[in-house]
């Protein structure tokens, strides 16, 4: 067999020549001419991860994208031509560390919120128009349910809505009791509303809606169980005020706040809708990759979802008993589910992403 | 080449870990390690600790703020509120800001990735955390308060509830890469990414004893590597009565006859580790490598 002479020193221990050869390693060589760079790169990684990428210098910033993509090439070859474990162990774990400091999430928020704001989220909403028509048609089935039952029968309200939910109302109610304690009651006072009402029903609302969200991936029945489950106690309620000709009265009472509070059950529901669609129907993708694709997505519509009912706490705890004319709830009311439909329709649509 | 890693680890440490591939946008294949449950769980307490700590400062904060004449309930009310916006915002702020890691997943040594190799997108931090509060707090704060509601009978929902919990509990351990909900969710994995030194090199230069490729050919890359790791571990008692014994082991085997003293034991191991590199790494460019003392030379080259 002829070897370059090279290849022969490689081997040179095997020769059985009189005297101390010396050995030369391929690998040894190979390490010795790059480990200089390797630990730059490591001094690099370790201030990345310790104080963030902000802290290096330009010339810092300009050395690590090179250096990362030496690093990978040394572990490629690595890969071919080297036994020593350590080395091995050392440069794969170096090329990881320095992968993700190089490819991080944006640091920074600012841009981050800005683009979520404006184009991320309306475009995350607009995608998922159908699931949100499905979502808002089942929840008008459970008004409707709740309303048909309970206005032929009052007895049906108290298995409707839960004690907690009724705050007193209830079949035995007057027409005076429901106008003067509920609709039109005096406002409580700022503390009272903001402090504790608001805040309580914003975390109840949340977790209903992010209940409704995960049970998306129990194939979405339980979200459209939980969606009809939310509409039975409206209709329950409207129907006890109806049968005490107080409709229209009410529902400017609701949709004050309702509208919104409404809007961020749907995008809840609808978020967990595309979950199960995406589990469901994965096309020609697996569902696992299908489900990393558009689960953003659904994350993102659950955001969106949190800060409608954010809003709708504050008009609710805050707003509703200041304005005493059902009239101007009405406009209040609708004037706002107008300007969440304008922002999800239109924010950021022109842009490519 | 990984295999070969978990092989040593194995065979010296009785432990492996898991491990998953990730191909880098450069076209680089890297293999991660999957993060324990053990490990995640003990980040996940730590992170738990210091949101409890935060809460508890700023409760006191905004008690001596508005004074206990203001009433106790706004103040329980809006510490409920920031309680759940901290929570929230906790997880999502430092994955964006550290790089995938909170302080718990830092202090243990996790991080959380794009499981396709792919830069970590803020989307996909905001989706894996947004479910933790359907998966963990959500359960946790209806079993914490399910005492209160006790009427006579079953608690049906409460029961629910339970099984729910279990539910989303037994997910990271009924699929092979260990992820939760919110990781499928948002395309994620936890990986665990120790501190690795490099050492030095283990190469002897000058050759003392000399061996034949005959000899030479007794092992393989397995072997060579736990051989490796033995001479990597700082010289005590213990390790030395092993060595002598490792040392007896390949003599017989390249039947090396002459008796190796026990001052030189140490220097015959690496001058033996050093020619047995030499060899097996140029047998290994010429694609005659060689997985173990078993294996045909080539045979890894097929795999």
């Amino acid at each position: 067999m002829s070897m370059p002479a090279t290849e022969a020193a490689a081997a040179a221990s095997t020769t059985t020549t009189a005297g101390r050869p010396e050995i030369v390693l391929k690998s040894s060589e190979f390490r010795k001419g790059r480990a200089e760079g390797w630990l730059e790169l490591e001094r690099l990684v370790t201030r990345v991860e310790r104080q963030g990428i902000r802290r290096l210098s330009l010339d810092e910033l300009q050395r690590l994208p090179i250096l990362y993509r030496a690093a990978l090439s040394s572990l490629s070859v690595a890969r071919t031509i080297v036994l020593d474990r350590n080395l091995l162990l050392y440069l794969e774990t170096l090329s990881t560390r320095a992968f993700l400091a190089v490819y991080g999430p944006r640091a920074n928020p600012i841009t981050g919120l800005r683009a979520f704001f404006a184009q991320e989220l309306p475009a995350a909403v607009r995608s998922a128009r159908w699931h949100i028509l499905i979502t808002a048609i089942t929840m008008l089935l459970g008004v409707v349910v709740g309303f048909m039952l309970t206005v032929q029968d009052e007895t049906w309200f108290n298995s409707f809505v839960p004690s907690g939910l009724s705050g007193g109302r209830g079949p035995s109610s007057t027409r005076a009791d429901l106008l003067n304690r509920e609709i039109f009651a005096p406002w409580p006072g700022l503390v009272e509303s903001f402090g504790i009402f608001a805040g309580v029903l914003f975390n109840h609302n949340t977790l209903i809606g992010i209940m409704m969200f995960g049970l998306g991936m129990g194939i979405g029945i339980p979200t459209i169980m939980l969606t009809l489950y939310q509409g039975l106690p409206l209709g329950a309620f409207i129907a006890l005020h109806h049968n005490r000709d107080l409709t229209i009265d009410f529902l400017g009472w609701l949709s004050i706040h309702g509208v919104t509070e409404l809007g961020g059950i749907i995008l809840f529901g609808a978020g967990g809708l595309v979950i199960a669609e995406k589990m469901l129907f994965p096309g020609r993708y697996s569902r696992l990759e299908n489900l990393a694709m558009h689960g953003r997505l659904a994350g993102q519509m659950a955001v969106g979802a949190v800060i409608m009912l954010f809003a709708a706490a504050f008009l609710e705890g805050g707003f509703r008993q200041l304005i005493h004319s059902t009239p101007l709830r009405f406009a209040i009311g609708f004037g706002v589910g107008a300007l969440w439909i304008a922002y999800f329709s239109l924010a950021g649509k022109g842009q490519r992403r | 080449m990984t295999l070969a890693h978990d092989r040593t680890s194995d065979f010296l440490e009785g432990a492996r870990r898991e491990r998953r591939q990730i191909v880098t946008p450069e076209g680089v294949s890297l293999s991660v390690e999957l993060a324990d449950y053990g490990e995640r769980l003990v980040a996940f307490a730590l992170d738990l600790f210091v949101w409890l700590v935060l809460m508890i400062v700023l409760v006191v904060a905004i008690v001596s703020a508005i004074g206990v004449s203001g009433g106790s309930l706004i103040a329980i009310s809006i510490a409920l509120f920031i309680a759940f916006m901290i929570r929230n915002l906790y997880f999502v702020t430092f994955e964006l800001a550290w790089r995938g890691a909170t302080p718990g997943k830092r202090l243990v040594g996790l991080r959380v990735i794009d499981r396709a190799g792919g830069p970590l997108q803020p989307s996909a931090v905001v989706a894996r955390n947004l479910t933790r509060e359907i998966e963990t707090f959500v359960p946790l704060s209806v079993l914490l308060t399910a005492g209160k509601t006790a009427s006579g009978g079953v608690d049906w929902s409460n029961l629910g509830i339970a099984a729910w919990m279990l539910l989303f509990a037994a997910l990271p351990f009924i699929n092979r890469d260990r992820m939760r909900g919110g990781d499928i969710l948002a395309g994620t994995l936890v990986i665990s990414l120790p501190k690795r030194v490099l050492l030095g090199d283990l190469v002897e230069r000058k050759a003392k004893f000399l061996f034949t490729h005959a000899q030479l050919r007794a092992y393989g890359a397995f072997e060579l590597q736990v051989l490796e790791e033995l001479l990597r571990r700082p010289v005590t008692p213990d390790a030395m009565r092993l060595l002598t014994e490792v040392c007896d082991k390949i003599c017989k085997r390249i039947e090396w006859t002459t008796p190796v003293a026990p001052a030189d034991i140490m220097p015959f191991l690496r001058e033996f580790y050093t020619a047995e590199r030499a060899f097996l790494e140029h047998e290994q460019l010429f694609g005659k490598g060689r997985a173990d003392k078993h294996a045909k030379p080539g045979a890894e080259a097929a795999r």
